[in-house]
């Protein structure tokens, strides 16, 4: 019996990686898709959103039975924990994925302000992160979220300084309010999904050491 | 006043059957009006630590015991004291429910009478109080005069625990107390385990080990005779510090 429940997380954390995937590629296709102008990857994304949603409810569902049926204990417990909130951050990370997809399907017919270098330099940071705290989750080495609250830093500076650019394109044209209040709010999501990542580092942390830490 | 807190406290005890090296070097120590859950696999020596608590293995042949016990700053393993008197202040359940033949109302009034009160008003002020601290009251005092052996399991268990009660103990020792008992009365004695803290320290134990994370407030872990870790309950069964707990916690044994 206690074979089964092992084997079961062990398919629960594979699926769970499966997840992160995926919602790591919403985001880095959605701001691909907003950068090259490209509706058709844009749309690709939209139709992950009811996959991601699935994901979540499945995978809480079979996490909660075996929450009941086991009753965990020690890492076991720990694990469950930490799977329960990651696929909670993971939705977000993937909706975040969708919203931007939306903002890019509206600003495709007409040339970016600039160059929007900024947004897929944070988008990048953002899903390297995601990376690194996913393979911590599978591997339990714990190095590899070491400078997390750095790499959190970063984007926080990345997202004022386009919030500093996008109020002088405004403030020197207002017909490109539009456009720069989305391009704010990206960084402002993008921003929100590092957060999400350093919020999965302390689950993961705690999954592996049992103590609690603070990432920020 | 640190020291007070503690009922019990075990130094260096050792206790073997014959040749059989049953606990080795066991040092714990008990707190005052909390409850303490030792859980282990079957054979680790959990029953055989219980029972050095109130010198219930004296009555073993080939039983010997080294290293001391002391019961509130008592070593109970020295030649002047008196087991009556510990066996009163430690009192002990066991995993079956054990009624004597008797009816209800004697089984809770044996002790006391033993111990030499025959006033029938203080009796039943006994046996009602009692009977009351386990929760068992206002099923039975009706019929009082009724055998106890046609009370339903969990009911006989905790009119042990009452029997138990009734001389006024100050520790209370539970072998697997709920064993032989169905979801509703184990749910019944846990509830009850959690009042009785109050008055009195328990010691339980337990090869369920979400009930030892339920009811108590300290753990044990013993494997082969050796207290593997002990500490906070919460912590034995969120973080454990040892790998030998953390495998049996999660089921990875053997």
């Amino acid at each position: 019996m206690v074979e089964k429940f092992h084997e079961e997380l062990k398919a629960l954390k594979k699926e769970v990686l499966e997840m992160g995937d995926l919602a790591k590629d919403m985001l880095q296709k959605a701001v691909e898709s907003l950068k090259n102008q490209d509706t058709e990857l844009a749309d690709w994304v939209l139709s992950k959103k009811r996959e991601i949603m699935k994901m979540d409810d499945d995978i809480e569902q079979r996490t909660l039975m075996l929450l009941t049926l086991y009753q965990p204990m020690a890492k076991d417990m720990r694990t469950i924990a930490c799977i329960l909130k990651m696929i909670t951050y993971l939705t977000r990370i993937g909706r975040y994925g969708k919203d931007i997809a939306n903002v890019a399907k509206e600003l495709s017919t007409e040339p970016h302000i600039a160059k929007l270098v900024s947004i897929p330099y944070m988008a990048d940071i953002v899903c390297k992160m995601i990376e690194s705290v996913l393979k911590a989750f599978k591997t339990e080495d714990l190095s590899l979220i070491q400078g997390f609250a750095e790499r959190d830093d970063n984007l926080d500076a990345l997202r004022y300084s386009i919030f500093r650019e996008c109020l002088t394109y405004m403030m020197e044209d207002p017909k490109r309010i539009t456009r720069c209040a989305h391009y704010m709010m990206i960084a402002r999501y993008l921003e929100r999904c590092g957060d999400h990542a350093c919020k999965i580092a302390e689950k993961v942390h705690y999954m592996v050491t049992g103590e609690r830490v603070e990432i920020k | 006043m640190a020291k007070n807190n503690y009922i019990i406290e075990v130094e260096d005890l050792n206790l073997w059957y014959g040749e059989n090296h049953v606990l080795k070097d066991i040092c714990m120590k008990v707190m005052r009006n909390k409850v303490t859950a030792l859980m282990g696999p079957s054979g680790c020596g959990k029953s055989t630590l219980i029972r050095c608590f109130n010198r219930m293995n004296d009555i073993i042949v080939n039983c010997r015991v080294r290293g001391k016990v002391f019961f509130k700053g008592k070593d109970i393993y020295s030649p002047n004291t008196n087991v009556f008197v510990i066996r009163k202040k430690i009192g002990m359940v066991f995993q079956k429910p054990n009624p004597l033949p008797k009816s209800i109302y004697e089984n809770v009034a044996y002790g006391p009478r033993i111990h030499g009160i025959n006033d029938n008003e203080k009796l039943d002020k006994i046996v009602e109080k009692s009977l009351r601290a386990a929760a068992l009251w206002d099923e039975v005092k009706d019929r009082l005069e009724d055998p106890a052996m046609a009370l339903s399991g969990g009911q006989q268990q905790r009119l042990c625990i009452a029997r138990a009660l009734a001389v006024e103990p100050e520790v209370i020792l539970m072998d697997e107390p709920c064993s032989s008992l169905d979801p509703i009365a184990t749910a019944k004695i846990e509830d009850l385990i959690n009042d009785l803290k109050n008055k009195y320290t328990v010691v339980i134990v337990t090869h369920n080990m979400q009930q030892a994370a339920r009811v108590s407030d300290y753990t044990g872990f013993l494997y082969l005779g050796q207290l593997i870790e002990f500490g906070h309950t919460k912590q034995i069964f969120e973080t454990p510090q040892e790998e030998l707990t953390e495998r049996y916690i999660t089921g990875r044994f053997g």
